[in-house]
């Protein structure tokens, strides 16, 4: 085994790894600075420029607080919950691809922890595992509350899971390919001559059920019935103090983050700029680095840009209720797929008789 | 994966460690609102999740049969559109199963 591999392969998962734990409290900030803008109060701006400092306060005060578990849970599953969320939502971003190849010391290397050529199914499949991690909290940890959570949470996310693959195979239809670099490099270039060729524009239905299905898929409001807090007090995680707590939300915002990521892989152009081909940029630029360095900040802001939407949402809209969540799933959004798939099956069929 | 692991297991780790130590009766016991716990926790719940979960199960493996369409349909194009007819069949059969399921108000959840 070349020694090199190992190292290249560690500096890509420590530098994307890290890169996903700390847009954390980033984002904790980003939320609470969110709020505290739309409804018009100062938010957290005490410790640090801004409040910039303040989860990094609570990051610290979750560790030194006690970690206690209750009596009457199963010990083992009320342990495990909190893994098993936090372990499917750091994995799924290894099939991400941030930007096309660097070349440090003559050696080309794909900036991506793993490029699988399933990566689509890879990212859907590891990341409805998170489910398990959400039952066995709730389940194990004994309380009427976490038990409604979790029931409602893990019959929430199944439901909108099928929108979600059957959108996501509308991109997969278009492209025709499970790697999500092939994907992104398909998106070079335009359509109709005007339009960026990106999933957007050759799926928008099939972009609107994955941004709603996402949203659910991610417990987040208007789609967060299961720490519905004015009924359920915190729903699956009532009974988890301290860092077991910090835990699932940890894992809630880096699945935030890598369906953000996934999003705009499939349908927003992933590393492209709109209008401006890979062949232009690298021309102008000169280097293959620094074609790279454009397109990974072109990929952050777009993510970016999605995760503001998250929080922008989050706060504007109310929360739904349990009855008219699930008919959305399994009444609108899911035949809405279906004839997604069928019409853009459609269209590709009539392009290719002419 | 290891990585992840070894982030999880860390703080873990760091927060049973650098945490106070104080249990008492009151604290373990299972949070009602600050009133003393009342019955089973475990408490029956509506059949409407199970089936949900089932009805899941069923829809999930017809969309994974979805995919392996999707990825050679782009290139069968060539070969004309017998494909396409193919798929509208088994779709037909799956608007059908979902028709069924709506007329039995199995969706329903009130």
């Amino acid at each position: 085994m070349d020694w090199s591999v190992i190292l290249i392969a560690t500096a890509k998962i420590v530098v994307i790894y890290g890169a996903l734990l700390s847009s954390i409290p980033i984002l904790t900030w980003a939320e609470r600075r969110g709020a505290a803008f739309i409804q018009d109060r100062p938010g957290p701006n005490r410790v640090g420029p801004f409040g910039l400092f303040q989860p990094m306060a609570d990051f610290v005060k979750f560790l030194w607080k006690e970690d206690p578990i209750p009596l009457n849970v199963n010990k083992l599953l009320y342990v495990m919950g909190p893994f098993l969320t936090l372990i499917p939502a750091s994995l799924t971003i290894a099939a991400i691809p941030v930007a096309e190849s660097a070349v440090i010391f003559g050696r080309e290397i794909p900036l991506q922890i793993a490029d699988l050529n399933v990566g689509i199914l890879y990212i859907l499949s590891i990341g409805s595992l998170g489910i398990y991690g959400i039952l066995f909290g709730g389940w194990a940890s004994n309380n009427k509350f976490s038990l409604l959570g979790a029931m409602r949470s893990s019959s929430q996310m199944i439901s909108y899971e099928i929108p979600l693959a059957l959108s996501a195979a509308g991109a997969v239809l278009v492209f025709g390919s499970f790697s999500l670099r092939e994907m992104v490099q398909m998106q070079d270039g335009t359509v109709l001559g005007f339009l960026p060729a990106w999933g957007i524009c050759l799926q928008p239905l099939g972009f609107l059920i994955f941004l709603v299905a996402s949203f659910a898929e991610t417990n987040r409001i208007p789609f967060d019935l299961p720490e519905a807090e004015a009924e359920l007090v915190a729903g699956y995680h009532t009974e988890y103090g301290s860092m077991k707590f910090a835990t699932f939300f940890m894992a809630e915002y880096m699945n935030m983050v890598t369906i953000s990521a996934l999003m705009v892989v499939l349908f927003l152009g992933g590393w492209h700029l709109p209008w401006v081909s890979d062949a232009f940029l690298l021309d102008k630029l000169g280097s293959v680095n620094g074609l790279a360095l454009v397109q990974a900040l072109v990929f952050l802001a777009k993510v970016g840009f999605l995760v503001c939407f998250y929080i922008w949402i989050r706060w504007t809209l109310p929360r739904f209720r349990y009855d008219q969540l699930m008919r959305l799933a399994w009444s609108n959004l899911l035949p809405l797929s279906l004839f997604n798939l069928v019409a853009t099956a459609f269209v590709m069929y009539l392009g290719s008789l002419s | 994966m290891i990585f992840a692991l070894v982030v999880c297991v860390g703080i873990y780790v760091l927060t049973t460690w650098l945490g106070p130590k104080k249990p008492s009766n009151v604290k373990l016991s299972t949070y009602e609102c600050g009133v003393d716990p009342e019955g089973n926790a475990r408490i029956p719940f509506p059949a409407k999740f199970y089936l949900i979960a089932v009805l899941f199960l069923l829809f999930d493996v017809e969309a994974v049969f979805f995919f392996p369409w999707a990825i050679i349909y782009k290139g069968s194009l060539a070969q004309g559109g017998h494909l396409f007819w193919a798929m509208l069949i088994y779709l037909a059969f799956m608007v059908l199963a979902l028709i069924y399921v709506y007329r039995k108000d199995c969706l329903r959840m009130k």
